[in-house]
């Protein structure tokens, strides 16, 4: 098992470095993930997004479809991927504490 | 990973003895060890480690061949350099043939011989597959696939909505409540595919495509049951599966009734359909299968779409995918598009059918265990990339933009990172 280290806490992760227990995901996880991939501090849009992505997992077991992100948001798509460089995957649902998506991403 | 069963062993050597195979038993014969592949391998080359030669992975392979086919091998297998098939055997396989290639083909074209040396490597993956061996986190997009029919889950109504979202907006961007994306439609003439990271969480590309399409006036839909070009099988080297979902798309197009079936930017997804097919489910096609890449070249050569030649004046390069350029001939279509929209085109070096993998191929991307080495291989493309002075860097690939997008903040390249059918919709001149 992999594990990150950020600012003194030790996080299990799986390779890409999305958690491997999500449970222990909090508003504290986040910022600490977000801050590893150069997001020094989320804003009111990105927490917007990982709230959108967070309960949309917890409620189905899946990350929502950019659609539903954008819709439920306001936040443009463009935009979305200038708030998460890394993109929706990699970057918005690993801060947001979900396992890794299948697929190519 | 279970213990290596006598049931699942034989399966796995069912693979190497079976005699219709003479490709397969001519290249496993012929490697004379002239190391000339090493340096050919990204692998090799981010860690000259003798463990990443080429060679070691059709050795594998051959030595097994060898104790099991061959007199020498079963009466005195040290002589030959034979190898029994027991557990450790097995994961060193995993490690050589999922972990430590991209089934990119740059070392076949390097080999001294001609030794199809990826040919090898996917029947090995093949081998691993019969025997449980392929890495869940590679099976579980497999899986997605046969189940759900798409290889991100992703149910017909999540699909219909996102489709009709972006049609909105396509009507906006061109101003015309005409222009539409098809779903459905039978009859046309062509039957467009996705990669369904595209409606889950990229649908830029589907935009710029309808686009592009509503400019070449194209008689076309898509179909919400089998819109999904790639086939995961191909790299985890389920045959069963392999063969299923590459069945699924030439039952859909027969369904759809149309023309042309054009696969979208995804380069194994092309080869996997166009150049496999075929073979997985033993038929000609009787209908033209071709790629994004080939269709947005035949609209600009034959005046179907016009592009703004002043259009880009940043640096701009290309990654060739290598399934689609080495493995798949498609080589001089995304150079022709690019040229004729970006003023300033650097090629990187190498490029074309000696191009350097993303390190993102063969399903690494999907292989979480493996991440640190391939993002320590990404630096090769980060190099290649900073070289050119290039700002964008166009890709006709859908994975190995994931895989650029990862490379450029690991690298912090800066730069952007596009597919052709986004360059060609943002030049389009539309009349």
């Amino acid at each position: 098992m992999a594990t990150i280290e950020i600012e003194g806490k030790v996080f299990e992760v799986d390779g890409d470095g999305f958690l491997s227990q999500p449970e222990i995901w909090n508003d504290e996880v986040a910022r600490l993930i977000a801050k590893q991939d150069g997001i020094e501090e989320l804003n009111e849009k990105h927490w917007a997004i990982i709230k959108i992505i967070r309960n949309n997992w917890e409620e189905k077991g899946m990350a929502p479809m950019i659609r539903v992100i954008c819709q439920e948001t306001g936040v443009r798509l463009r935009e979305i991927y200038e708030l998460f460089p890394l993109g929706p995957a990699r970057g918005a649902c690993r801060v947001a504490g979900l396992p890794k998506p299948d697929g190519c991403v | 990973m279970g213990v290596l069963t006598e049931e699942k062993k034989k399966l796995g050597l069912e693979v190497l003895s079976s005699h219709e195979d003479s490709k397969l038993i001519t290249h496993l014969n012929s490697c004379v060890h002239c190391g000339l592949c090493a340096k050919s391998c990204i692998y090799y080359q981010v860690d000259p480690n003798e463990h990443y030669v080429p060679a070691k992975k059709v050795d594998i392979v051959s030595s097994i061949y060898r104790r099991y086919n061959t007199f020498l091998g079963r009466k005195a297998p040290w002589l030959t350099n034979a190898k029994n098939l027991d557990d450790t055997t097995a994961e060193e396989m995993v490690d050589l043939l999922f972990g430590s290639c991209t089934m990119c083909g740059r070392c076949t074209p390097h080999c001294s011989i001609g030794v199809d040396i990826n040919y090898v490597v996917r029947k090995g993956r093949e081998m691993l597959s019969r025997m449980g061996y392929v890495p869940e986190t590679l099976q579980a997009t497999v899986n997605a696939a046969m189940e759900t029919g798409n290889n991100m889950g992703i149910t017909t109504e999540e699909f219909v909505d996102t489709i009709t979202w972006l049609e909105d907006d396509l009507k906006f961007e061109v101003n015309d409540d005409n222009a539409n994306i098809p779903l459905n439609v039978k009859g046309r003439d062509v039957m467009y595919t996705l990669n369904p990271r595209e409606p889950k969480f990229f649908p830029l590309s589907i935009s710029a495509m309808a686009k592009v399409f509503f400019a070449a006036k194209e008689s076309w839909s898509l179909s919400t049951k089998m819109y999904d070009v790639t086939n995961y099988a191909f790299f985890s080297g389920n045959m069963e599966e392999a063969d299923a979902i590459a069945q699924r798309m030439d039952d859909e197009m027969n369904n759809m009734d149309a023309n042309r079936c054009v696969l979208a930017e995804c380069g194994h997804g092309s080869r996997a359909y166009k150049w496999e097919g075929p073979n997985y489910i033993q038929k000609k096609l009787p209908y033209e299968v071709l790629t994004s890449v080939e269709l947005l070249a035949q609209y600009i050569r034959d005046g179907k779409v016009k592009v703004d030649p002043e259009h880009l004046t940043e640096v701009v390069t290309l990654h060739d995918p290598c399934n689609l350029v080495r493995e798949g001939g498609t080589v001089d279509d995304q150079r022709y598009v690019i040229n004729k929209i970006a003023k300033n085109f650097v090629e990187m070096t190498p490029h074309g059918i000696d191009n350097l993998c993303c390190g993102g191929g063969g399903g690494q991307l999907a292989m979480s265990e493996y991440n640190e080495r391939r993002m320590k291989i990404a630096g090769l493309k980060a190099e290649q990339i900073k070289k050119t002075g290039a700002t964008i860097v166009v890709t006709p690939c859908h994975n190995c933009v994931d895989q650029l997008m990862q490379t450029n903040a690991e690298y912090k390249l800066n730069v952007k990172i596009m597919t052709l059918a986004e360059l060609v919709a943002d030049a389009l001149i539309l009349e």
